[in-house]
């Protein structure tokens, strides 16, 4: 209760009289060539030297006192504008930006605002370009915004050929991956060498490491929050792109010009087909779907619909299977009260769901496991002044777990059989603050009260000894019927963030967030499976928490060409979710015996050069971080070091422009080698089994890991009166094919054929690789 | 049961389209000499042994060093001691082997609680000889997928198993399977393991490891497991089949039931057979 009390009162801190006549200057900011909403555009106004960012719905409001007033409209690659505005009553002033006419120029259209990084009071943040993207090496020549996400600073990979990232020292399931606002709970396609994201549809792309507004919440480490396009809203077009693995094509057009518009896009892989041209029976495939239309029914209301679904499918033979997909549908209204207030009301649904299956005659079976989730967000900003604005909202969540049902086929060995489910709900009230105290000192404050329930139905057992997983005795037993309170938990989610500005191209940035979640991935591996469950905080599994500090240095050198950023970070998680040694995780019935809640400590040094203008454009980043972890009876107690713990990594992503026809990308990455377990000896047991002694969890290292990816990409020159530009991507994939390790593991000596060597006593350890050198192509036409 | 191995193996595949592999030379730590304990008493004559070894570096080969000059005994739950006697033949393949008197064999209901000293330690478990279902019958097939393809001439016979699953009492089970005399799997890290959780009663046409050929003895043993049997037997799957902890959990050892950290463990079941000869069934 006082900490709703102590929410109010920063609710109300906000009624600070103000005296001057004022006037409210608002409205959206698109891109003039296809009608998009631009995110992030700087409004600057020179007389205040003070300025707003656009916000993820494209718009802006800024409060001022009556005047006559300078104010520039700029966005990175777009040609900057300003307008001369006589504030003498409020308006509403929709921008439409253009691009830069001149490509290959060097571009000087900045106006001061260039330098972001800078100015902004959000620290541990890093945007992606996906036009950029779009151009570097690709894995198969599919461009995957997760896998240029894995070489930010802070972010680190487990390895190739996944699409798992581990941001300053959290594991996997800490990152919460939205896709306009959904969140994705399995973002991998084939067990992720690709992402579920295609690039052909996405508008925007934000990474959050650390002081995460209030806004966001849920997860530890980080918020990846994904915005689709819109779709042209003033002419028809399309894209599609055939590549080695997949091809995929987009459409986009209005419905009725400038007023409505859809984008809808599809991509399938067909390794199936060449496995078929192999006469391979086992068959492989993934498709994914996005769609989107939008309206804007007048300058106050715009209205948005989008789904994704995808769905990854694998056949062995003819009789066993697996799939499993994400579904997303987002239904979004943008509402504005009055020049002031904007609000955003979204109803959200997300389904992950598994499947595996074997129709063969004798054991037949059919597994399934979903997670459903529905979600309501009432989200509003309020434009007091240039200097002060805030965001506040209220978020209910829905969430239903089922864990397992196996369905047996007829005549099937099996019986049914029905994991209890899990439901719960997950109230969030926050609100944040942005406020400029002088030209120099920002703050961004605010706080989120999470309240989260778990409910009914549900049988919860009470154990003898609930961390006995040997033999686990259920002593007692309470129903609680549907919608009954079984547990809650209510955590106040402090957010803080200050900068300040030492020149007019360098800042210093502090930021404190804590985070609590409560949605917990059931996984033992460093790499989560899709065939991994979730589970939600219960009276057995508390809320993971973490507490997260951060400083940052910023500077901008050469009129805003290059930006430097060095940031460190301290995290420090309590509860974190883990298992026991051996836990059996997949159809544990007495799951709940498996858990293990430690303490988890993570700390590094983030480095970053940038350079987003000009012929060549890239980023050059290096981390140095340490994570581990101390969990009860893990390790036999003793602290070890986290699955993704690398202690150097460093990353080099370029694009260079050489003339209109060509443009080169590439890639290079290093990392030191991720923590393994490594036997101390072996025995002998059985009949002739030869397991190995482990005495110290993650006690060595793989070695380290570094690729080389090179791409071109050719764009022939467009004839007169065509209308459609087609381009092809020449990638090479691990260009000096590296044997990058992926895993080590032991076995009894064999040869090439798999049969063991002499008498199989004598062991080996085998290093798994993934990828040689791998040349792709991809052709790629939009009209 | 091939199947479900199969189900397993399938979920590693896909990365092993990708994946190459290479052996390499690994910087193991090393451990001190460990006691390792394999004991088993079940409830048919001639069959309880308890074995006593040390384990080994990785790198070693051959047979580990055995322990001669243990005290091995078994405890019944009514109290009576069974002194287990190394090698009591002087078989040269029989080093680190104790075994009782001929005649010794468990019965169904009781506890057995091992005792081992070696070298002034001594370590203890107990397990619990827990009834086991029978097999009814075992059918062969021709494998078409064999008889196109047969790894040696004319093994191309898939054996299939029947029996029934008691539903009044959780049953958890150890299968072996034999060839003329020699057991066989179908790779080498395979353990036949399983809990009766999603079984119904029927168990009707369930496959065996490996292929037969025509004239071959082939025998399944159905083992009853304890509780702490069955958590041993899936740990040391889990660890034999390791991954190396990137989609597997890190390896651990396979919890058991010896105490001063004694590798190994100590089992107690019900035994049940099933021997025929391979030959075509009519139907």
């Amino acid at each position: 209760m006082r900490k709703l009390l102590l929410l109010i009162g920063l609710l109300c801190l906000v009624g600070i009289a103000q005296a001057q006549e004022k006037f409210t200057i608002n409205g959206y900011i698109r891109d003039a060539s296809n009608g998009e909403e631009l995110i992030g555009v700087t409004v600057y106004v020179k007389e205040t030297q003070s300025g707003v960012i656009s916000n993820s719905y494209g718009f802006y409001s800024l409060t001022l006192p009556k005047g006559t007033y300078h104010i520039e409209y700029s966005f990175i690659g777009l040609e900057t504008q300003e307008k001369l505005i006589e504030l003498d009553k409020d308006i509403s002033m929709n921008v439409e930006l253009t691009e830069i006419a001149t490509e290959l120029s060097e571009v000087v259209v900045t106006g001061e605002r260039e330098d972001e990084q800078v100015v902004r009071i959000q620290m541990s943040k890093n945007e992606l370009d996906i036009a950029q993207v779009k151009k570097l090496p690709a894995l198969f020549g599919e461009p995957d915004i997760i896998k240029t996400i894995q070489m930010m600073p802070g972010v680190i990979s487990a390895g190739e050929g996944t699409s798992s990232f581990f941001v300053r020292g959290g594991s996997a399931d800490q990152n919460l991956i939205l896709i306009d606002e959904a969140p994705v709970y399995d973002p991998s396609h084939l067990f992720g060498l690709f992402s579920v994201f295609n690039a052909d549809v996405i508008k925007d792309s934000e990474l959050y490491k650390g002081g995460i507004p209030a806004r966001f919440g849920g997860r530890l480490s980080s918020i990846l929050d994904i915005r689709t396009k819109d779709g042209n809203n003033k002419e028809f077009g399309g894209e599609a792109g055939i590549g080695l693995l997949a091809s995929s094509l987009m459409l986009e057009g209005p419905i009725k010009k400038e007023e409505s518009s859809f984008i809808v896009s599809a991509r399938r892989s067909y390794v199936d087909l060449f496995l078929k041209a192999a006469n391979q029976d086992n068959l492989v495939y993934f498709y994914d779907v996005n769609a989107k239309v939008n309206w804007r029914a007048n300058n106050k209301n715009r209205f948005f619909i989008a789904a994704y679904m995808g769905r990854d499918d694998f056949s062995f033979g003819d009789d066993f299977g697996f799939d499993w997909g994400n579904k997303t549908a987002t239904f979004r209204w943008n509402h504005l009260f009055n020049d002031k207030l904007f609000s955003n009301t979204s109803l959200i649904a997300s389904r992950f769901d598994y499947g595996l299956g074997s129709t063969s005659e004798s054991d037949g079976f059919d597994w399934s496991s979903n997670l459903t989730e529905y979600s309501f967000k009432q989200d509003q900003s309020y434009f007091f002044s240039p200097n002060l604005s805030m965001d506040f909202g209220y978020h209910v969540t829905y969430r239903q777990f089922s864990p397992g049902i196996i369905e047996p086929e007829e005549g099937s060995i099996f019986k049914r059989t029905e994991l209890q489910k899990e439901y719960a709900l997950d109230h969030a009230l926050y609100a944040g603050f942005e406020q400029q105290v002088t030209d120099r000192l920002s703050f961004q404050y605010g706080a989120r009260l999470s309240v989260f329930q778990s409910m009914g139905e549900q049988m919860v057992y009470e154990y003898a000894d609930v961390s006995n997983n040997i033999e686990p005795i259920r002593i007692d037993s309470t129903y609680y019927d549907s919608f009954e309170n079984i547990k809650t938990y209510v955590n106040l989610e402090p957010r803080f963030a200050a900068r300040y500005i030492l020149n007019e191209s360098t800042s210093l940035k502090a930021s404190y967030n804590r985070m609590v979640q409560n949605t917990h991935l059931i996984s033992s591996g460093t790499v989560p499976l899709p065939f991994n469950t979730w589970a939600p905080s219960s009276v057995y599994l508390r809320p993971q928490m973490a507490d997260q500090f951060a400083v940052g240095y910023f500077k901008n050198l050469e009129n805003n060409k290059y930006e430097l950023s060095a940031e460190a970070y301290y995290k420090d998680i309590q509860n974190v979710t883990d298992f026991a040694d051996n836990a059996r995780i997949f159809f544990n019935k007495d799951l709940v015996t498996e858990y293990r809640q430690g303490s988890s400590e993570a700390y590094g040094v983030e480095l970053m050069v940038q350079k987003k203008k000009g012929d060549l454009t890239g980023f050059v980043s290096y981390t140095w971080s340490k994570a581990t972890r101390l969990v009860p009876e893990v390790n036999q107690g003793r602290e070890f070091y986290a699955n993704h713990d690398r202690r150097n990594s460093l990353n080099v992503v370029a694009t260079y422009d050489y003339n209109d026809k060509w443009s080169f990308g590439g890639n290079f990455t290093y990392g030191t080698g991720r923590p393994i377990t490594l036997p101390a000896g072996s025995y002998e047991y059985g009949d002739g089994y030869i397991p190995d002694i482990i005495t110290e969890r993650n006690g060595f290292r793989l070695r380290d890991f570094h690729r080389m990816d090179l791409s071109a990409t050719l764009t022939p020159r467009k004839n007169v009166g065509k209308k459609y530009e087609t381009s092809w991507v020449f990638s090479l994939y691990n260009a000096y094919s590296r044997k990058n390790p992926f895993s080590v593991y032991t076995r009894v000596q064999m040869d090439d054929d798999d049969n063991i060597i002499g008498d199989g006593t004598q062991k080996e350890a085998r290093l798994i690789y993934l990828f040689p050198v791998l040349p792709s192509i991809t052709y790629n036409i939009s009209f | 049961m091939k199947a479900l191995v199969k189900n397993i193996l399938a979920l590693g595949l896909f990365i092993g389209l990708f994946s190459c592999e290479e052996t390499i030379t690994i910087d193991t730590s090393s451990t001190d000499n460990k006691v390792v304990i394999e004991g088993l008493v079940t409830n048919v004559q001639g069959q309880s042994y308890v074995k006593l070894s040390r384990n080994r570096n990785f790198y070693d080969a051959g047979s580990t060093a055995r322990i001669t000059d243990a005290e091995v005994s078994v405890t019944t739950s009514s109290g009576e001691q069974i002194v287990f006697v190394h090698n009591p033949d002087g078989d040269a393949d029989k080093e680190g082997y104790y075994y009782p008197n001929a005649n010794f064999a468990g019965s169904i209901g009781s506890s057995y609680t091992l005792n081992v000293e070696v070298e002034g330690v001594s370590y203890t478990a107990t397990d619990e000889l827990l009834p086991v279902t029978t097999i009814d019958s075992l059918a062969v097939r021709v494998d078409p997928d064999q008889l196109a393809e047969p790894e040696e001439p004319g093994r191309y016979y898939a054996v299939f198993m029947y029996a029934k699953e008691p539903q009044d009492r959780v049953d958890y089970y150890l299968f072996k399977f034999y060839r003329n005399g020699e057991l066989v799997l179908d790779w080498p890290t395979d353990v036949y393991v399983f809990d009766d959780e999603t079984l119904g009663e029927s168990i009707d046409d369930v496959e065996i490891a490996e292929y037969y050929k025509e004239g071959d003895q082939v025998k399944v043993e159905m083992y009853s497991l304890s509780r702490q049997g069955f958590i041993f037997y899936s740990d040391l799957a889990t660890l034999l089949n390791n991954d190396g902890g990137m989609f597997s959990p890190p390896p651990a050892n396979p919890r058991n039931n010896l105490s001063n950290g004694a590798l190994g463990f100590f089992q107690v079941s019900a035994m049940n057979d099933y021997e025929r000869t391979v030959t075509p069934d009519e139907d």
